[in-house]
């Protein structure tokens, strides 16, 4: 389909509210009377309260209340589970515990909330806090992923045998014949750490229930503003259309904001309806690092069976996965995980143990990526060592591995994320593929560039790793688009923006279906007041899940200009176009109508519409796709490390990616570029140290290392499309993209750049001293 | 974190041991102290109040002696908790006699940390302990002097305080060498208080 807007580079339309400072964030709302809400959060990881005594904190002037989870009474409920196990597998073990408003008796992770002062100001909320004693009965802590299992383990949650949370066993053909058969089996252990999501804007809210109105009015950075809206209502005891909920421009999301309910959102609904004021709450860095949760941390061994050739023959796999205190997000990450340990090869056995562990740390929910880059992660490391035992070059078992074009869909026969068949709708993967090692020059750099630096002394390596990524899947999301009286369009969806563009690629849908400038359309995302029904921003869906159902319902009002356009032109709808604004009769450009004319044509004030029409030109649909589209991509990336100082430079960063139809390249390459520098921290900066007491150790943007312009390599983004088949624009999922590849591609080019050392390194995140300490223990060896 | 060095009294085993004792000299050398006291056999409680720049905190904690080997070593265990968060160790003294009536005390201790000492101080307790510790030794090596002088002429000893001028002026020193000190000035007061107990206990 030849598109005229769709797939342009049309400048973001935000940015110049964005760039001049003149969008709402939550922040920038401020009410009359509105109080300030702090929290006193847990010093230690685990502890039993013996006593609280506010009586100090509640006598500060300024101080309108102090409450803990006693003073909630029958309000006290821990939050709803938000994504139950997948119903459809068998002998599914899973133990759902999840987070709660105000901790009332045992504290499972440092930065619990234990009791909320409200207050004149933050200042003397946050005063108030300090005077706040708690008796603490500190209890032994819960960190370590394997030691949580053994029997003398501490328990976060008394009630049950073990730490044990979850556990599954996922298998696809016969993992033990395959390995009968093999030449060589490799078997690896291997050390996936934490990390934050560091979103630029930390949560917050501002909550104002208007008693006379009956009506409560919440403006949260969340990635979810509709489910968030009906579980206040539920929780609150209200209907529905009492609470409208909004998310204004958010800055950044990459998961943790489609955490629901946070224990925030919890206690502020329920503090402005006790105390009929605003209430205010903007989180602070630190409560960032320890409220807002994280993910990442894995322990898996994994085994390849190849044959002499190189085929997988199948893969078995033991996964320990970190869910920290609670696990309201079901099994998300680590059925991702699952997901994409088989790459984007033709594995035809696998067989994978999925175990879910409590610990005394944040809760763990999916943050850019979702358990992605660790499967993509352990395949691509033990490809590279099967490449090295077996002698064939890395490239070409990758080639021969790949999932033919002919065998889409290509069923994989387990259960992912989304609960029904992993499977994978379409691709051509050795494209792609092939063009990254042209565009990063591979064979040139082996043999021309990396021999000449060598010899200069320089440590220069190169790394390609290709991966798939599951996007785009339901349930289903919707849109209201309608034309106005002055002939311009408002459309809403219910997915919420953290920075993804949506104001302008979902304005490009409508625009390329109503014929009409892309300025024309106002588009409003993350308001409740707007469109009634939508899940959320996740699991890279916008594009896909909500672009189809704008796309559905823009050329349903396209549909009736057309049918009111032919009745007035006297004209037949095959023989009118759009065009600028206009409906005209194709072959007499000169009768022609506005759509502003028609929209008030469409809604009369006198006379009597025709029956089994509705009024104006409005329509909202909805998309729900059988199961989500797979998008493919490779890096490549060549770096050089100072083995002295371990410093790492990236000499040029490519990548190919295949996301189906763009609908606005531009977006698509900042998805990108967010994406890479997120993957480059999850390599070699970001690490969450929690001490053995599930202390953490770096929770400031001063010592938790974030990536900065000064370490981004200048990165080459080429596109190549395998239309989606199962949806009509034709999109697959690119916001997590970038993130996925990055920790594989980057320690494969790491172990090439010192290739003397022989390095195996078989955990990420990395940092200078670890390299450092990884390199001296293997002199060491040598 | 571990805690381990040693220090040279001009002073015998018993008169270090006996300085160890003195609740108002341990709470002079140690700055902010506003409390140290005796509260049964072997058991100190302490309060200290902290105020550099813009942090300050009061910290309350216990200290419990044991294993007491008069006068070659001893252990202790020290409980602390305040705003900025919460601390918990165990250590060993040992006071090794040397010529010339000198001792020498060496000292080691596992000290574990919590709240926003840990997530926020962390890098910079090795050096900011560094600076406390060398400061409560020059203290305490004035007090043990002016002891003996005292003990010669046959009056009382008077203690030499330390000012948290002093004490402000002797991290900054050690501290102003680092890029970071500008970072530093806000995350001072929160170590501090971890180190003062560290110190405490030893």
């Amino acid at each position: 389909m030849i598109y005229k807007i769709i797939g342009k580079r049309v400048k973001r339309v935000e940015d110049p509210r964005l760039l001049t400072g003149g969008a709402l964030f939550v922040d920038d709302v401020n009410l009359p009377e509105m109080l300030h809400a702090a929290f006193l959060r847990s010093d230690y990881a685990h502890a039993r309260i013996k006593s609280i005594d506010t009586s100090q904190a509640a006598a500060l002037p300024g101080v309108v209340g102090v409450f803990t989870a006693e003073d909630m009474g029958e309000d006290w409920e821990p939050g709803p589970p938000l994504v139950s196990p997948p119903p459809t597998l068998e002998n599914v073990t899973f133990h759902s515990r999840r987070q709660v408003p105000l901790v009332k008796d045992k504290i499972r992770h440092a930065g619990e909330i234990i009791a909320v002062v409200v207050a004149e100001s933050r200042y003397i909320a946050e005063d108030a806090v300090e005077e706040i004693q708690i008796d603490y009965e500190p209890l032994p802590a819960v960190v370590n992923l394997e030691k949580s299992l053994q029997p003398d383990s501490p328990l976060v949650h008394d009630d049950l045998d073990s730490n044990l949370a979850a556990h599954l066993v996922q298998k696809k053909g016969d993992y033990e014949s395959a390995r009968e058969e093999a030449e060589l089996i490799i078997k690896r252990r291997f050390h996936l750490d934490r990390g934050a999501a560091a979103a630029m804007e930390n949560r917050g809210l501002v909550v104002d229930w208007n008693a006379k109105d009956q009506h409560l009015m919440v403006w949260d950075a969340t990635q979810s503003p509709i489910p968030i809206r009906n579980g206040m209502a539920a929780r609150l005891g209200l209907r529905t259309h009492q609470v409208r909920v909004v998310a204004p421009f958010v800055g950044g999301g990459f998961g943790p904001k489609i955490m629901m309910f946070y224990a925030e959102e919890m206690v502020l609904p329920w503090l402005t309806m006790k105390l009929n004021r605003p209430v205010k709450w903007i989180e602070d860095r630190r409560e960032n690092f320890y409220a807002t949760t994280q993910e990442r941390e894995q322990i898996q061994e994994v085994e390849m069976a190849l044959s002499k050739e190189g085929r997988i023959l199948g893969i078995k796999q033991s996964i320990i996965h970190d869910t920290g205190a609670y696990n309201p997000y079901g099994l998300t990450t680590p059925l991702n995980t699952q997901s994409h340990s088989m790459g984007g090869y033709d594995v035809k056995n696998y067989e994978s143990e999925l175990t879910v562990v409590f610990t005394n740390k944040t809760i763990v929910t999916p943050v850019r990526g979702a358990g992605r880059p660790q499967g993509i992660f352990v395949v691509e490391r033990l490809l590279d060592i099967a490449s090295r035992e077996l002698g064939i070059d890395g490239r070409d078992l990758r080639r021969l591995n790949f999932i033919d074009p002919d065998d889409f869909p290509y069923h994989h026969q387990i259960i992912d994320q989304a609960f029904t068949e992993l499977v994978f709708d379409s691709g051509n993967y050795l494209p792609v593929y092939k063009k990254a090692l042209e565009t990063i020059g591979y064979d040139r750099f082996l043999q021309e560039e990396q021999p000449r630096l060598r010899k200069e002394g320089r440590h220069v390596g190169i790394g390609v790793v290709p991966f798939i990524e599951t996007t785009g899947v339901g349930p289903y999301e919707g849109a209201r688009v309608a034309i106005e009286p002055s002939g311009k369009v408002s459309a809403a969806t219910g997915v919420g923006t953290q920075g993804q563009g949506h104001m302008t690629s979902f304005a490009q849908i409508i625009a390329e279906a109503l014929s009409v400038d892309v300025e024309d359309v106002s588009m409003v995302t993350g308001d409740t007041a707007e469109i009634h029904w939508g899940t959320g921003t996740f699991a890279s869906r916008g594009a896909v899940v909500a672009g189809n159902a704008v796309l559905a319902a823009a050329q349903d009002v396209r549909q009736k200009v057309l049918t009111l356009a032919s009745k007035i032109l006297e004209t037949p709808e095959e023989e009118l176009e759009l065009d600028g604004g206009l409906v005209r009769v194709a072959d007499i450009p000169e009768q022609s109508i506005s759509l502003g004319e028609l929209a008030v044509l469409a809604n009369p004030f006198r006379g009597a519409v025709e029956p089994g029409t509705e009024p104006g030109l409005e329509s909202t649909k909805y998309f729900g796709p059988a199961y989500g589209a797979t998008a493919f991509g490779v890096h490549a990336l060549i770096l050089e490390v100072d083995p002295e100082t371990m410093m790492i430079k990236f000499l040029k960063y490519v990548t190919v990616e295949d996301c189906g139809t763009m609908l606005n390249p531009l977006i698509v390459e900042g998805q990108i570029h967010g994406g890479v520098s997120m993957g480059i921290g999850n390599s070699y900066y970001e690490k969450l140290h929690f001490d053995d007491n599930g202390q953490l150790l770096n929770a400031s943007l001063a010592d938790y290392l974030l990536p900065t312009s000064a370490e981004m390599p200048p990165i080459e983004v080429i596109h190549l499309n395998t239309p989606a088949p199962n949806n009509a624009l034709g999109t697959k999922g690119v916001g997590e993209a970038g993130a996925i590849p990055v920790p594989a591609a980057f320690i494969q080019a790491l172990e090439n750049a010192l290739a003397e050392y022989e390095l195996e390194i078989l955990e990420t995140p990395l940092s200078p001293n670890r390299l450092f300490e990884l390199l001296h223990k293997q002199e060491e060896n040598q | 974190m571990k805690v381990e060095g040693e220090h040279l009294f001009k002073g015998t085993p018993q008169q270090v041991w006996e300085l160890f004792r003195d609740t108002d000299v341990m709470a002079a050398a140690l700055p902010g102290t506003q409390k140290m006291e005796l509260v049964e056999d072997r058991k100190y409680q302490a309060v200290m109040q902290v105020r550099v720049g813009p942090v300050s905190g009061e910290f309350s904690g216990e200290l419990m002696l044991s294993n007491e080997d008069y006068p070659r070593s001893y252990s202790m265990s020290v409980e602390g908790r305040g705003k900025p968060g919460f601390l918990k160790g165990v250590g060993d003294v040992v006071l090794a006699e040397q010529a010339e009536g000198q001792t020498l005390m060496g000292y080691s201790g596992e000290v574990q940390i919590g709240g926003r000492l840990a997530s926020v101080g962390q890098r910079l307790i090795d050096t900011v302990s560094k600076s406390i510790i060398s400061q409560a030794f020059e203290i305490l090596d004035r007090a043990l002097a002016e002891r003996k002088d005292a003990a010669g002429e046959g009056r009382e000893a008077p203690i030499a305080s330390a000012s948290q001028g002093d004490y402000v002026a002797a991290v900054a020193r050690d501290l102003l060498t680092a890029s970071w000190v500008k970072w530093v000035l806000g995350a001072l007061g929160l170590i501090i208080i971890a180190v003062i107990l560290v110190i405490a206990l030893l």
